[in-house]
């Protein structure tokens, strides 16, 4: 077993080491986290392998699939992946051998573990250019994991995030909470901040390696995040690069909505604290550049339960009333509590009560009143009761005009961003 | 010697590949010839080659380096005269050399009295010798071969007035093989040599003999007959006789000319070369196993003949699009470097005078299977010149000593048939033959080491190849074996030290012993055989029941 970090007991196994050390130095890598996913696996490692042969054949390459503990044969499924005939219809090849390893987390699975297996990885072998995919990605074609390699693996970008083509009520937790906010505060606006697939290089995946926050529940849950935030809060250069259609995961639901605003927003909190010798110092923002087409929102017909939204925020705003009032200015509170007890067709969570909320929420976070992944879960009901007001408001809106909806939104984040600051110095 | 022995020779033979006009000039006119080539046999009987390959020597206007021969049973004037040649072939087979002589078969000069016959009247009998047309038309789907210089394969001639087929240069009209007195007379040409006492024939352009309407005039049935009926002739007359096929194709067409063991029995592996070269620099092994894998079992008498450079320019012919520009990139920069589809310099500049380098590209020469073939100069490394035109740029003298000439002629040096190499880096001051002769540690040396360990087994010229898949693909490995010989070669392609585990499991209980130093290494056991290996770094075992 080898030590991979001085500052903490993280290990890799001597077998993976093993396979490392048979790859050597690479230019490109390509991590595939996973977790039972046998049956999807193999596509994404043939999307993978005509990504390189299309985009990258001289470059030293491996595909790395860090396993979470699958029961279904996903690392034999991943081993044995075969690229159909159909898919190299120009008889285009690598100049050097495709590598693929596969491992299981190190210590105890977790997207975290995974993820900081692959940084090791990438370490080790000194990869210059590293995406990371995930293997259920129905939409992921090879143009989009080279859109992800390039812009590090040639244009010294650091951390390349993805921009999709959305339905306009998908991608709302970013919409409305992290990707205003992280702009607002550290003056970057990336519009995707948790996802799935993005590239990055060496430099910021070594930087990321040797943090001291690995045992960050925030780090645990949504190490992508983690890393997007510590890219644009320490100058790293930072790109987004249009993927196309995202599709939605036919798995979605409620618990969903829970893990995400627990482990994005943690994950940003998280941030915020670590970082705020930098932030304090920042005033306004500016864009990050694009390469390809911008995002893109759709508004083809869709299903929304907003009853149970509704719900769910009425039931968390007064079950929740001792926490919230702990973290929650009197006046933001006692408006919250006016909100949800609004007739259900008129509700209105407006931009200056959500901005209100939120810096409170991160402000409360710093201070640390309570324990802060309950503080974090209190804010879902308020995240709820935002939507619900937002799809109120929303229904019938076109693409530009929910577009313009967000720009006001951040612009509201910037101009409050006082608030924040004066909030977050409070007890100091 | 050479008359008789072993009818299997040319798979033992270690060919060495030279220009006698490059090689040492006797009468100091700044032109090499055969009593200079005379006086240097015993440094090539040093060097342990046991065959030599000579470019044409015959008249020739020399307008494409004597590839256009105007007189087939001569010697070009500058290289001295037939007695010279059979003084020169007697001193060879007395040193246990072989001599191959380069024959074109499918074109002569636009000088040769047999085209001037036949241009002189339509009705003169030596007209039908070649091929004629009233158009420039027919066979279009033939390709142009030189396209930096010919726009047709058809050439006006303005005595005759009609247009003549030229598959290479407009001044080298095919033969016309339909036509069975040019069989004939060929065939009278190669008695002519075989009769003086060469040991075989490397046979220029083969694939372009016959020329068929509605084809691309290559490869064609009628010129696989035609080389049978040359090989009939061949092993009922003189046995032990070799020929070797020219045919820039890929294996599996190429292999097409070894027939039944009944047309050549050699050819060039032209697609392993550029892999040799492309796998170093890639450090990565998977172009050669590749073309390997892609290369078919041939018959049990046929071998293939290997080199890592030539006379020509590296031809990229046989490989796709994108590693013809990956290695453009990365060994013909400068584009001065490019002709044709090729990169004309020599072995030690292409891996940019890199001695490890130029020792792992030997190695593999020497222990894949074939017969190995070294370009002269390459073993003492020497450099090319690519501001001469053409491919003359790597068919600069020999260099010899560090003095007059690079030792090569005592001409004035404006005289000399192309000047020597005279940079700091490649020049003769640097590199020659005297030099290298007095260091153990030269390329030289160590060449003439390697060239032992070759003929220490016939493991390497007849065995089977069987490579081993560690996972560091970094590292190429493979078995060559021969009924109970087995030899395990183990290269290191990559600029950085590489650990390697090998599964040598089927051979268990044998001990390897490293061919040069013959040092014993940890017997083989059940674990998978650890090896770390320095950059570039190549190991020979035998593996041996001890």
């Amino acid at each position: 077993m080898a030590v991979i970090s001085s500052t903490e007991d993280f290990l890799l196994a001597d077998d993976f080491l093993r396979q490392l050390m048979s790859v050597g130095e690479v230019d490109l890598l390509v991590g595939i986290p996973s977790l039972n996913n046998a049956t999807t696996i193999s596509r994404a490692v043939e999307m993978i392998e005509q990504a390189f042969q299309e985009s990258f054949p001289r470059d030293r390459v491996v595909i790395l699939n860090v396993d979470d503990g699958s029961r279904d044969s996903t690392s034999e499924a991943f081993l044995s992946a075969m690229l159909s005939k159909n898919s190299n219809p120009w008889g285009l090849t690598s100049l050097r051998t495709i590598h693929r390893i596969t491992t299981s987390c190190s210590n105890a699975p977790s997207q975290g573990g995974a993820f900081r297996t692959m940084l090791a990885a990438a370490d080790l072998l000194r990869a210059k250019a590293c995406a990371v995919i995930s293997p259920v990605a129905s939409n992921l074609t090879p143009a989009c994991i080279s859109a992800l390699l390039y812009p590090a693996a040639r244009e010294n970008f650091d951390y390349v995030a993805p921009l999709y083509r959305r339905h306009r009520f998908d991608g709302l937790l970013a919409r409305h909470l992290l990707y205003p906010m992280s702009r607002a505060i550290f003056g970057k606006g990336i519009r995707e901040l948790h996802s799935e697939e993005f590239g990055f290089s060496c430099r910021l995946g070594s930087h990321c390696l040797n943090q001291n926050g690995w045992r960050d529940e925030a780090v645990q849950f949504s190490p992508e995040t983690w890393m997007a935030l510590g890219a644009i809060s320490s100058d790293f250069r930072c790109c987004q690069t249009f993927l196309g259609q995202k599709t939605r995961p036919v798995t979605s639901s409620g618990t969903d909505i829970v893990a995400a605003v627990r482990g994005n927003v943690a994950a940003l909190f998280s941030c915020i604290e670590s970082q705020q010798v930098v932030w304090m110092e920042r005033t306004g923002s500016e864009p990050v550049p694009t390469i390809g087409s911008d995002h893109d929102l759709t508004s083809e017909p869709v299903r929304v339960n907003r009853k149970r939204m509704l719900e769910m925020f009425r039931s968390g705003v007064s079950g929740l009333t001792t926490i919230l009032e702990t973290i929650l200015e009197p006046g933001t509170h006692a408006e919250i509590q006016r909100i949800a007890a609004m007739d259900g067709r008129r509700v209105t969570f407006a931009a200056e009560v959500w901005v209100r909320t939120l810096y409170e929420f991160a402000a409360a976070y710093h201070h640390s009143v309570l324990n802060r992944d309950h503080l974090i879960q209190a804010l879902v009901p308020l995240y709820r009761g935002r939507i619900y007001s937002f799809l109120l408001e929303h229904h019938d809106s076109s693409p530009e005009e929910i577009e313009a909806d967000t720009e006001t939104l951040c612009l509201e984040f910037e101009h409050r961003r006082p608030y924040l600051l004066e909030k977050w110095k409070a007890r100091e | 010697m050479a008359a008789g022995g072993d009818s299997l020779w040319y798979k033992d033979a270690i060919i060495y590949q030279l220009h006698v006009r490059a090689f040492c000039d006797s009468n100091n006119d700044g032109i090499g010839d055969f009593p200079g080539l005379v006086q240097k046999l015993d440094y090539l009987q040093e060097l342990g080659i046991n065959a030599l390959w000579l470019m044409p020597f015959f008249p020739s206007p020399l307008r494409d380096d004597g590839y256009d021969i105007s007189d087939y049973t001569a010697i070009h004037q500058h290289y001295g005269s037939l007695e010279n040649f059979k003084t020169f072939l007697n001193a060879a087979h007395d040193r246990s050399i072989r001599i191959i002589i380069e024959l074109v078969l499918n074109h002569t000069s636009d000088q040769h009295p047999w085209f001037k016959e036949a241009q002189s009247s339509r009705e003169n009998p030596k007209r039908n010798w070649y091929v004629w047309s009233e158009t420039d038309t027919r066979y279009p789907e033939a390709s142009i071969i030189f396209l930096d210089t010919e726009t047709s394969n058809w050439a006006w001639d303005p005595i005759s007035k009609s247009y003549y087929w030229h598959r290479f240069f407009s001044h080298q009209p095919d033969l016309n093989y339909d036509n069975p007195a040019v069989f004939d007379a060929m065939w009278d040409v190669m008695k002519f040599w075989l009769n003086i006492g060469v040991d075989g024939f490397r046979l220029d352009a083969i694939p372009f003999l016959v020329e068929r309407d509605g084809t691309r005039c290559e490869n064609l049935p009628e010129t696989h007959a035609i080389v049978r009926e040359f090989r009939r002739r061949l092993d009922e007359a003189y046995p032990n006789k070799m020929l070797l096929a020219e045919a820039n194709l890929w294996p599996a067409d190429v292999s097409s000319y070894f027939g039944v063991g009944d047309e050549f029995h050699m050819a060039f592996h032209f697609p392993l070369m550029p892999r040799m070269f492309m796998a170093v620099q890639l450090e990565d092994r998977k172009p050669i196993i590749e073309i390997m894998e892609q290369t078919p079992r041939i018959p049990a008498t046929c071998q293939w003949c290997i080199f890592l450079r030539n006379h020509d320019e590296l031809t990229l012919a046989t490989v796709t699009d994108i590693e013809r520009d990956y290695m453009y990139d990365e060994y013909a920069r400068d584009t001065t470097m490019r002709l044709n589809l090729g990169i004309r310099r020599r072995l030690a500049p292409m891996v940019d005078n890199d001695r490890r380098r130029v020792q792992l590209l030997n190695v593999l020469l020497m222990s894949m299977p074939g017969t190995p073939i070294i370009y002269y100069g390459d073993e003492i490394g020497m450099g090319d010149n690519v501001y001469l035109h053409d491919r003359n740029g790597v068919r600069t003298p020999m260099q010899w000593n560090g003095g007059w000439n690079a030792g090569f002629s005592g001409a004035d040096p404006e005289r000399l048939y192309s000047p020597v190499i005279s940079n700091p880096v490649y020049g003769y001051q640097a590199i020659n033959v005297e030099s290298q002769k007095r260091s153990p540690h030269s390329l030289l040396s160590w060449m003439k080491r390697l060239i032992e360990i070759r003929k220490s087994s016939r493991v390497f010229s007849r065995g089977s190849i069987e490579f081993l898949q560690p996972s560091n693909h970094r590292v190429l490995a493979y078995i060559r074996e021969s009924g109970e010989e087995k030899i395990l070669v183990v290269n290191n392609l990559s600029a950085s030290s590489q650990a390697v585990e090998l599964n040598l499991q089927r051979y268990k209980g044998t001990v390897p012993v490293e061919m040069a130093s013959r040092n014993l290494f940890p017997r083989i056991g059940d674990l998978p055989y650890l090896m770390t290996m320095g950059p570039y770094q190549s190991f020979a075992f035998r593996l041996r029941r001890l």
